[in-house]
């Protein structure tokens, strides 16, 4: 497979720097856009297999970047945010970014997040049973079984879990979640998550306190983890 | 409150006429007019310039008529009188006008205090800032400069040593940067809360995981009843709250001490608790460890108490005699809303 082309939309020349070397060093191919406008460009020239994209831009807001290219391209989209912009976080993954790392952040995380997100692309939901540990679920037969023995999921445990593997090693917020399994209405009642997490959790996880694959992401939403 | 000032002035007149009245056989009358003078500096002391007025006025006028002669009338034998009266007016006036000028200056006096401490507690925050960052920055720029000016030089795992350095060195000033941002916030009232319904397994889960290399060194026990009730909180700053909590925990106590985090759900209150099985606070501790800097910048705790007080809550830390320390918050817990049942799937 020929080398990934990256976008990195960035407008701080020392944090385009580290990326592009970072990045570089691992077989990437790096597209550099310094402003919004700029990136709608460059997506549309270099035709990039990966977005990383700054929510602090000087020219226009990261999640105006993100929806032009969600106009026309499936390509994942990775965004970098600050802590403080929590709100902007979660706008930019509803608006159809796949996944964020917190500034400041070290290249092993970055790193791990482009191969999910690239993976994921390539490759969408393999249809194979996920190993979660113990634990194994296959969404198509609609079985579970743990330790060899099988256990019992509802209708709409399986239905989180097949939202979540659409998504494997992805971030996916509450309003996603409510509103693939329980319908537009249901937008806004995150309790429903936490009671079937917290169920899912149960049923599936070794330590249900300290979880290995369904992670919680506080304030934005749940990750599933499977092994490989 | 304004009326009580005039009926003090009345009520002095009054005492005064029947203290006058009781001595007035023995004294002359300008003695009996100082009686009456003491009743008027009395509610100057106390009065603004209203009450003065008409407490010299009622003592004028009840010192004419009980004791200047002729008796029982408003009119004055010996013009010597008026003097008096003009005397009385002016003492009154110029105690009042005394008085109330001590107290704008007394009140002008504690704005500057007042002042002075909020300048007292932003230097301090300056200079913790300057000390704890500058401490990171040079061990930032002589790691770094090692590694830029003679890198060729060093063998590998020295390299590798000092660019770890650089990594953590760098995130520890940036956490602290965002602290500091943080109380500033807090502080402000820049925060509004973002309430949400939680599991506080989830919100303890994400936590440990975030701080799974800081803990790495401490064995942390977790004892979470499986029967929590959500709670209606900002998901985002309890984490960070209880984050606060355990990163205090694993600062202030040896390696391989035992950190238990624990929860409860008690008389309408979810109380968490981070128990350590270290050293122990010290006498007098017990009641400074939520101020700002008490150790350094020490925010971590004084941004736990600020989130706390956000939720109506309430924060505080324990001495477990010879065992260690307890830091516990309650938040109010309200009823949760009902969700449908999911109709039993078919095995």
């Amino acid at each position: 497979m020929a080398a990934a082309t990256i976008l990195v939309v960035e407008d701080e020349p020392e944090i385009r720097k580290f990326l592009r070397s970072s990045l570089g060093a691992e077989g990437y191919r790096v597209v550099e856009s310094p402003t919004g406008a700029r990136a709608s460009i460059d997506a549309g020239t270099h035709k990039p297999d990966l977005a990383i994209v700054d929510l602090g831009l000087p020219d226009f807001d990261g999640v105006e970047v993100i929806r032009r290219i969600r106009d026309w391209s499936p390509m994942p989209i990775l965004v970098l945010s600050a802590r403080v912009q929590e709100r902007s976080k979660i706008e930019a993954l509803d608006a159809g970014a796949d996944d964020y790392v917190t500034k400041p952040f070290g290249v092993g995380e970055l790193l791990a997040r482009v191969r999910v997100a690239l993976r994921h692309a390539t490759r969408p939901s393999s249809g194979r049973p996920l190993a979660l540990g113990t634990a194994v679920v296959d969404l198509e037969k609609r079985r579970a079984e743990r330790n060899g023995e099988p256990i019992h999921l509802t209708p709409v445990e399986f239905r989180l879990l097949a939202c979540l593997a659409k998504h494997l090693g992805l971030v996916v917020t509450h309003r996603q979640l409510l509103t693939e399994v329980w319908g537009p209405s249901h937008a806004e009642d995150t309790h429903y998550l936490r009671v079937y997490l917290k169920q899912l959790r149960d049923k599936l996880e070794i330590d249900p306190v300290q979880p290995k694959h369904l992670l919680t992401e506080t304030g934005v939403g749940y990750r599933l983890v499977a092994d490989d | 409150m304004k009326w009580l000032g005039y009926a003090w002035a009345a009520a002095a007149t009054l005492a005064c006429t029947l203290v006058a009245s009781a001595i007035g056989a023995r004294f002359e009358l300008v003695n009996i007019a100082m009686v009456y003078l003491l009743g008027v500096v009395l509610i100057a002391l106390r009065y603004s310039r209203g009450p003065v007025v008409a407490s010299s006025i009622l003592s004028v006028a009840a010192f004419n008529f009980f004791f200047v002669p002729p008796r029982g009338t408003f009119s004055v034998e010996d013009p010597q009188y008026l003097l008096t009266f003009a005397m009385m007016l002016a003492v009154g006036l110029i105690i009042s006008w005394l008085t109330e000028s001590v107290r704008a200056q007394a009140k002008a006096q504690a704005g500057l205090a007042l002042e002075a401490e909020t300048e007292r507690i932003r230097n301090a925050l300056l200079a913790s800032i300057s000390h704890d960052l500058r401490t990171p920055l040079a061990v930032i720029s002589g790691a770094s400069s090692s590694l830029a000016e003679r890198g060729e030089r060093l063998a590998p795992e020295e390299r590798r040593a000092l660019a770890q350095g650089i990594f953590t060195t760098s995130r520890e000033m940036s956490e602290l940067v965002a602290k500091v941002l943080q109380m500033t916030r807090l502080e402000n009232g820049a925060i509004a809360l973002e309430r949400d319904w939680h599991a506080l397994d989830e919100i303890a889960g994400s936590v440990l995981r975030r701080l799974q290399e800081r803990l790495a060194d401490h064995l942390v026990m977790v004892e979470l009843p499986r029967d929590l009730p959500l709670a209606r909180v900002d998901g985002a700053l309890i984490e960070q709250a209880l984050g606060n909590l355990l990163d205090n925990a694993a600062r202030h106590t040896p390696p391989r001490t035992l950190i238990r985090l624990r929860a409860q759900a008690s008389r309408g209150e979810l109380v968490v608790s981070v128990e350590d099985f270290g050293p122990g606070l010290r006498e007098g501790e017990l009641e400074h460890v939520f101020d700002k800097f008490q150790h350094g910048i020490g925010l971590g705790l004084a941004i736990c108490k600020a989130i706390v007080a956000l939720h109506g809550g309430r924060i505080w830390a324990e001495r477990i005699p010879g065992v260690g320390s307890a830091f516990r918050f309650a938040l109010p817990l309200e009823t949760p809303p009902q969700m449908p049942a999911e109709a039993p799937a078919q095995a």
